[in-house]
């Protein structure tokens, strides 16, 4: 039965469910104002996707809402429309169009988007991060990784060396609720999180490495900013941590059998 | 009137056909590096441009007394002394903008842009071809450096060789700058969309794909 359901669009909605505990809380508390923003940031992603439909024939994908979600929750305030079209056109045509669509990119459309706005634009302030929308990170997570969609290792890592620096005195408290909201929607992303179990493990490890490296040593940093570039470098490094994790699955294979 | 042609299609087709940068990424560490601004990147054009075709007019005079063992070093001698007389030049009359090249004047020695010309067309054809294709590709790179230089200048500043040309929010205008586009980044995927760009309006230009996707058969998933 799961073998006809399971496609791209299955994975998409699946996504989206999971991220649903997150936009009721985030436009619970965000009112009209935070729905209008995602709705035109759906608007500009829904018609790049309809170009890039129509000029080389790539089928649309749904996963433009959870993207859409992403950016709206986590892209700097008062940026103003030109500039949020011009940041999401970016993002979503040079990091997941320009690929052949959704399921073929190496980095999260919204990560390139949020990168592109916040270091960009540098006058704008980051958004505070909605502690209740945080806490429903936590359902997002379980939904996600219940349903198969998200890499647990991913988010097991990342919790862990949380716990490991919390344990060890860093203090944490303020990028937290970042980091937990930016694990779930643009690190533990089906697509672009690494493919082996190994490499999950190392992109959620290094994922929190960089958290509590951005959070003690960078001056002046945003929670919300932290968090975005600590989720864009790891993401960068998760083909390597694949290519290494495979490397010494070859290695130990070798040993064990002598054979290339 | 056959050889004019010839001349004219030697100084044309290294323009965007094929041109040195986008088609065969040859210089771009230089084209990179130098972008931030127009006039930077004009100066580094001409220096380029003017090495590469003297460079390519000397080295085509000798091509047949160089011993081809060790020609890459005569080569090499050559550019070095004509980049060291642009470098003196640029220091004692634009001493600002040498300023602002930094090492990348110098580093016009080991550009493979023009030790590529040099090279594959300079030691096989006589002084005065050699002397047009080494212009056309001095020149067809110039042209990309000035598009991207135009536009980080433009978008990151609002001035075009610094003069206001988009009225800043701080002076009462409208224009925020996107100061992405003075970091590295902003280089690499501007060019990038040159690049895309033109192998759209060229499509022989792009590489044949190294790998097709595999098609689903009949009855398989």
């Amino acid at each position: 039965m799961t073998r006809g359901l399971w496609d791209r669009e299955t994975v998409a909605l699946m996504l989206i469910a999971a991220y649903l505990p997150l936009a009721a809380m985030w436009l619970r508390y965000g009112g009209v104002a935070a729905a209008l923003d995602f709705v035109a940031i759906l608007l500009v992603l829904a018609g790049w996707q309809l170009v890039f439909l129509l000029v080389r024939a790539q089928a649309p994908s749904l996963s433009a809402i959870a993207s859409a979600l992403a950016i709206a929750m986590l892209m700097p305030e008062e940026l103003g429309p030109l500039r949020v079209i011009l940041g999401v056109s970016f993002g979503t045509v040079m990091g997941e169009l320009v690929f052949g669509g959704w399921g073929r990119n190496v980095v999260h459309p919204a990560t390139i988007a949020l990168a592109f706005l916040g270091f960009g634009f540098p006058g704008f302030d980051w958004p505070d991060i909605l502690l209740p929308a945080a806490w429903a990170a936590i359902p997002a997570g379980l939904i996600g990784v219940v349903a198969g969609i998200m890499p647990w290792p991913v988010i097991a890592g990342a919790v862990l060396i949380g716990a490991g620096g919390v344990a060890l005195g860093f203090d944490l408290n303020a990028v937290l609720p970042a980091a937990a909201l930016v694990l779930v929607l643009l690190v533990a992303d089906p697509v672009t999180s690494a493919a082996t179990t190994l490499g999950r493990w190392l992109n959620g490890l290094l994922y929190g490495f960089l958290v509590i490296l951005f959070a003690t040593g960078w001056n002046g940093a945003a929670p919300v900013q932290i968090a975005v570039s600590a989720a864009l470098l790891a993401t960068l490094a998760a083909p390597v941590l694949d290519e290494a994790a495979i490397a010494l699955w070859r290695a130990n294979r070798r040993r064990r059998h002598g054979k290339p | 009137m056959a050889q004019r042609s010839t001349f004219w299609s030697t100084l044309t087709e290294p323009l965007v056909r094929q041109n040195p940068v986008t088609l065969q990424i040859l210089g771009i560490c230089s084209a990179l590096a130098v972008t931030t601004s127009l006039a930077t990147a004009l100066t580094m054009s001409a220096s380029l441009t003017a090495v590469l075709t003297l460079a390519a007019g000397l080295i085509s005079v000798i091509r047949n007394h160089i011993p081809g063992t060790i020609r890459l070093i005569v080569q090499i001698v050559i550019i070095a002394s004509l980049v060291i007389v642009i470098d003196q030049i640029l220091q004692a009359y634009f001493a600002e903008i040498s300023r602002a090249l930094s090492v990348y004047v110098g580093l016009i020695t080991t550009n493979c842009l023009v030790l590529g010309r040099t090279e594959a067309y300079a030691t096989h054809n006589p002084p005065g071809r050699s002397m047009v294709d080494a212009l056309g590709n001095g020149l067809g790179y110039s042209l990309v450096l000035l598009v991207i230089g135009g536009v980080r200048e433009l978008f990151g500043k609002g001035e075009l060789m610094g003069q206001q040309v988009l009225p800043l929010v701080e002076q009462g205008g409208w224009f925020t700058p996107l100061s992405l586009m003075l970091l590295p980044p902003a280089a690499f995927f501007l060019l990038g969309l040159l690049v895309w760009a033109i192998r759209t309006v060229q499509p022989e230009q792009a590489e044949a794909p190294e790998h097709s996707p595999p098609l689903a058969r009949e009855g398989e998933e």
